[in-house]
């Protein structure tokens, strides 16, 4: 990333920065000129009711809707003008796993792979296919896996292409204890080596994992935060904030 | 990263899909067979009916229904587990997923053809016309491009919509009426004289004009089309 993308204070450089975001749907705006940045390393949790704008936040920066108005970059590029390096450097992660059922494991890998045009294929997907115990069901077809091993092949379509920016949208969501469990360990595996972006109804991972923490209502910044409330003192904010009954 | 590496993933990924469920196949194959079958019943209950020139009409009207049935199925499968979200998130130009998904089913209306025209010839073709297969198989693949390059853009259109089953045959239909229109004459041209390149060039023209049109439209508009 160029220096102009370097903070002044000396902190890590932004790598997500998001200035006066709008979004429109017809005539309903739902991001109403959010801006926020994100420096490299970081890992922002962020929280709001349903319909408050989170995940459409969350698929601006991953290029999959355009912004209304407002200068979004990633990884220093530009998500409007510049989207293909964009793409390049961010994994996304959702409730759906993104991968074709009727696709072997191994096969899903390859073909993400190739679209990726990563160059270490075999390798690369045998590693994370082991490192996510995926390996001795990488010829069964995905349509076969539980939720909890889809959740883990997602994990591995995201990573493949060695992602700098992680975009996660509710990843716990659907997934039993012990589902939960493994994907904890692996976002603790790879915490470091990437940004994170995580939409989360769960105010207790995202406070486990969050760096700096967000609510989005009613397509505004209600409140931001650098991590370190602990859990009551967050779920009175959030109470607070956004008062739908669903804080845990 | 080379747009041919892509174009080939996409292929290969929707040749293998389809080859392992074969959801979309059967179905074409079995309404293609049905509709020639109901032909053949139909129009010889008076013997010695000749056919000859009802022959492409017959061919292409089944042809397009079938493959109706197709495009409906083939971006279903993207929908399935927000696929077409992990497709549009890999760095592809859009152009690219537009040509891979044309030729792929370009691929099944061929599939679907090389088992339609020799029960169509059983049934309805009384000269040989393995002279002719030469412009017929030039007439097969123009008109076919157009059908899939117009399908596809289409089915793209309509797949984002709530009535997409609804929404593709009526543009759909329209739209390919000239390609059908060209289509049918010269194959009904060769199957009842035997028709050489030469006395089909106006109508090969023709539907080399409109797979470029078709094609030049998708180029300009799929980054619209595939978006939100």
């Amino acid at each position: 990333m160029s220096d102009e993308h370097d903070r002044q204070d000396g902190a890590a450089p932004l790598e997500i920065e998001v200035e006066g975001l709008r979004k429109t749907f017809g005539r309903r705006e739902v991001l109403k000129g959010i801006s926020f940045g994100v420096p490299r390393g970081g890992f922002l949790s962020i929280f709001g009711p349903n319909g408050a704008g989170k995940t459409t936040t969350l698929r601006v920066l991953a290029t999959l809707l355009t912004p209304g108005a407002g200068a979004i970059k990633v990884a220093g590029h530009d998500v409007r003008e510049d989207p293909m390096p964009v793409r390049r450097a961010i994994g996304f992660i959702s409730h759906n796993a993104m991968l074709y059922p009727d696709l072997t494991a191994q096969e899903n890998l390859r073909f993400y792979a190739d679209m990726y045009g990563v160059q270490d294929r075999e390798a690369r997907i045998t590693e994370l296919l082991e490192r996510l115990e995926l390996s001795a069901r990488r010829h069964d077809v995905v349509r076969t896996y539980s939720k909890g091993m889809r959740q883990r092949l997602a994990i591995a379509r995201a990573i493949l292409h060695r992602p700098r920016v992680l975009l996660l949208d509710e990843p716990h969501s659907g997934l039993d204890p012990r589902a939960v469990d493994i994907l904890d360990g692996l976002l603790t595996e790879i915490r470091a080596e990437h940004t994170f972006v995580m939409v989360t109804h769960n105010i207790a991972k995202g406070l486990e994992w969050g760096t700096d923490l967000m609510i989005i209502e009613g397509g505004r910044i209600a409140y931001e935060h650098a991590a370190g409330v602990d859990h009551a003192a967050f779920s009175a904010v959030y109470r607070e904030h956004v008062n739908d009954g669903s804080v845990a | 990263m080379n747009n041919w590496a892509q174009f080939m993933a996409i292929l290969r990924k929707d040749l293998i899909r389809e080859l392992r469920t074969r959801d979309m196949i059967v179905s074409m194959i079995l309404f293609v067979l049905l509709a020639m079958v109901i032909f053949h019943y139909a129009f010889t209950v008076k013997e010695g009916t000749d056919l000859t020139f009802f022959t492409g009409g017959m061919l292409w009207v089944t042809f397009i229904f079938a493959m109706l049935l197709g495009l409906n199925r083939s971006f279903a499968q993207e929908k399935d587990e927000q696929c077409l979200d992990g497709l549009l998130l890999c760095p592809v130009d859009r152009v690219t997923i537009f040509f891979a998904k044309t030729a792929g089913n370009l691929v099944f209306l061929l599939i679907i053809q090389a088992v339609a025209v020799p029960v169509f010839a059983l049934f309805f073709i009384e000269r040989s016309f393995v002279g002719d297969l030469l412009p017929f198989l030039a007439v097969l693949l123009l008109a076919d491009l157009g059908i899939c390059a117009l399908g596809t853009l289409l089915a793209t259109i309509s797949m984002n919509t709530r009535s997409r089953d609804l929404l593709l045959p009526i543009l759909f239909l329209p739209l390919i009426v000239p390609v059908l229109i060209a289509a049918t004459g010269a194959t009904t041209l060769i199957f009842a004289e035997g028709a050489s390149f030469g006395s089909l060039v106006a109508r090969l023209l023709f539907l080399l004009g409109f797979d470029a049109i078709f094609l030049v439209a998708a180029w300009g508009t799929y980054d619209f089309a595939i978006g939100e």
